[in-house]
């Protein structure tokens, strides 16, 4: 079996550096730019994101799960640690965010759309409330207050949403295999 | 455990993973004597975030990729150092008594050497990497400016819908112009805008609320908040929280910094009804 750009990493193939910011470094800053709304802050925490992925890349293991998902879990772990150490939970929009928002960088995510397009197909399975809910939750890092707020439903049903679309994808993307993920300390 | 403590605990791991949990939540996951080191629920939050953004990621800027392959240069060369150290020979040969001068001349290396790093990390930040031997030089996105967004979108949605901007419940603002466009295809749309007065970020924002079919009118869908540094004409691509499905109208409020969830509509600045024959 080939090597994932991970365990490359992990055995010190400085190609596989690039190779993973060619192939994840849009996800990351995607991640980052949507949950913290500011270039200046994306930037900061999408550095410390990376160096955490040099540091774990050995701890990848791909029977447990796709690499994508490692990474975007490591990635999430780190900004919303960032956003919760700002004591706050989306900032404002700059002009300068929006009006130069980049562009799809295209062929570069190839790997990441393969594997991610797999999942965003496995998860059209699941109901459209469900759908919208964990979209607001987890895209956009709205309270379940907030959504209920937005949308119009009872805080109660919002709650009931979340837990039952989190446990459905879950089963939709097969990580409900009843053995713990190993811990990542990041 | 029974359903009722799998379902907090299920909201816990829940909260923890898309929002970080308080103290008082972190007890309550302690007390449930649960296996917190299951990570599935997380694995899953990550792998939706990874699934949303795999149809159009955004390009990371230029600058911050020459920043971290900058940083991954020191840190791998920091452990190739520690590795290299760890395989020398535990007996060397001492170098020779050093003299004041050769001890100055060390320094002077040395401070040269920290200068020219220093250089080099200020101008790996503000030029493209340097092609390396073996590895062909990767083509670079140039980000598109808002009107080429806009102009692809024109061009490449049938279905567009165009609204054109009127004055909204402001005496004060007035002189608005402009239009926005909508694709339900693509949820994708831009506001252009002229005669909005520049706002201070820190007092106050412009926010966009969409109205349409799968919300309804007491729930329009929030389109982001945005700033007007200058009176000139402005282009803003349309962040829509929800998919938005047939908009009936669109309008602009001014808010808090940040924007809000749900909107008094007090103050609504400007305001945009779908044109009948709508011209692309």
């Amino acid at each position: 079996m080939d090597q994932t750009i991970l365990n490359r990493i992990a055995n010190g193939d400085r190609s596989a550096v690039q190779e993973c910011l060619d192939t994840y470094g849009g996800l990351v800053w995607s991640i980052a730019r949507k949950l913290l709304r500011n270039s200046a802050d994306s930037e900061d925490a999408v550095q410390d994101v990376f160096i955490d992925i040099w540091k774990n890349a050995g701890r990848f293991d791909a029977d447990q799960a796709s690499e994508t998902t490692f990474i975007a879990m490591i990635a999430r772990r780190r900004i919303i640690d960032r956003i919760r150490s700002m004591n706050r939970r989306i900032s404002a929009d700059s002009l300068e965010d929006i009006v130069y928002e980049p562009t799809s960088s295209g062929d570069k995510t190839i790997q990441v759309s393969v594997e991610a397009k797999e999942a965003a197909a496995a998860l059209k399975d699941l109901r459209p409330e469900q759908l919208q809910v964990l979209q607001l939750s987890i895209i956009e890092g709205f309270s379940h207050q907030e959504i209920a707020d937005a949308t119009g439903m009872p805080l109660g049903t919002v709650k009931t949403h979340a837990r039952r679309g989190i446990l459905a994808a879950r089963d939709l993307l097969g990580l409900n295999n009843g053995e713990p993920y190993k811990e990542v300390s990041v | 455990m029974n359903d009722n403590k799998n379902e907090i605990l299920t909201d816990l791991l829940f909260a923890k993973a898309a929002y970080g949990l308080t103290p008082e939540e972190t007890q309550q996951l302690a007390e449930l004597e649960a296996d917190v080191n299951d990570t599935s629920i997380e694995m899953t939050l990550a792998a939706f975030s990874a699934a949303h953004f795999s149809d159009k990621p955004e390009a990371m800027p230029e600058a911050l990729r020459s920043k971290i392959l900058a940083g991954a240069d020191q840190f791998f060369g920091a452990e190739a150092d520690d590795r290299t150290t760890d395989l020398q020979p535990t007996f060397t040969l001492e170098p020779p008594a050093r003299t004041p001068l050769t001890s100055w001349l060390g320094w002077a290396v040395a401070a040269l050497a920290v200068a020219a790093l220093t250089t080099n990390l200020y101008l790996t930040q503000f030029r493209p990497e340097p092609q390396v031997a073996g590895n062909p030089p990767i083509e670079q996105t140039k980000p598109k400016t808002p009107t080429e967004m806009r102009n692809e979108l024109m061009s490449s949605a049938p279905d567009l819908e165009k609204a054109t901007w009127s004055a909204g419940k402001m005496p004060d603002v007035s002189g608005v112009s402009g239009d926005v466009i909508w694709s339900d295809k693509q949820q994708a749309g831009y506001m252009r805008l002229k005669g909005l007065p520049a706002n201070d970020p820190k007092k106050e924002q412009y926010q966009l609320w969409i109205y349409e079919e799968n919300q309804g009118e007491k729930t329009p869908i929030d389109g982001g908040v945005f700033d007007v540094a200058e009176n000139g004409e402005i282009i803003i691509p349309i962040d829509a929280k929800l998919q938005a499905k047939n908009p009936k109208m669109f309008a602009i409020t001014i808010e808090k910094p940040g924007g809000v969830v749900v909107s008094k509509g007090e103050k609504v600045a400007a305001i945009a009804k779908p044109d009948l024959n709508p011209e692309t």
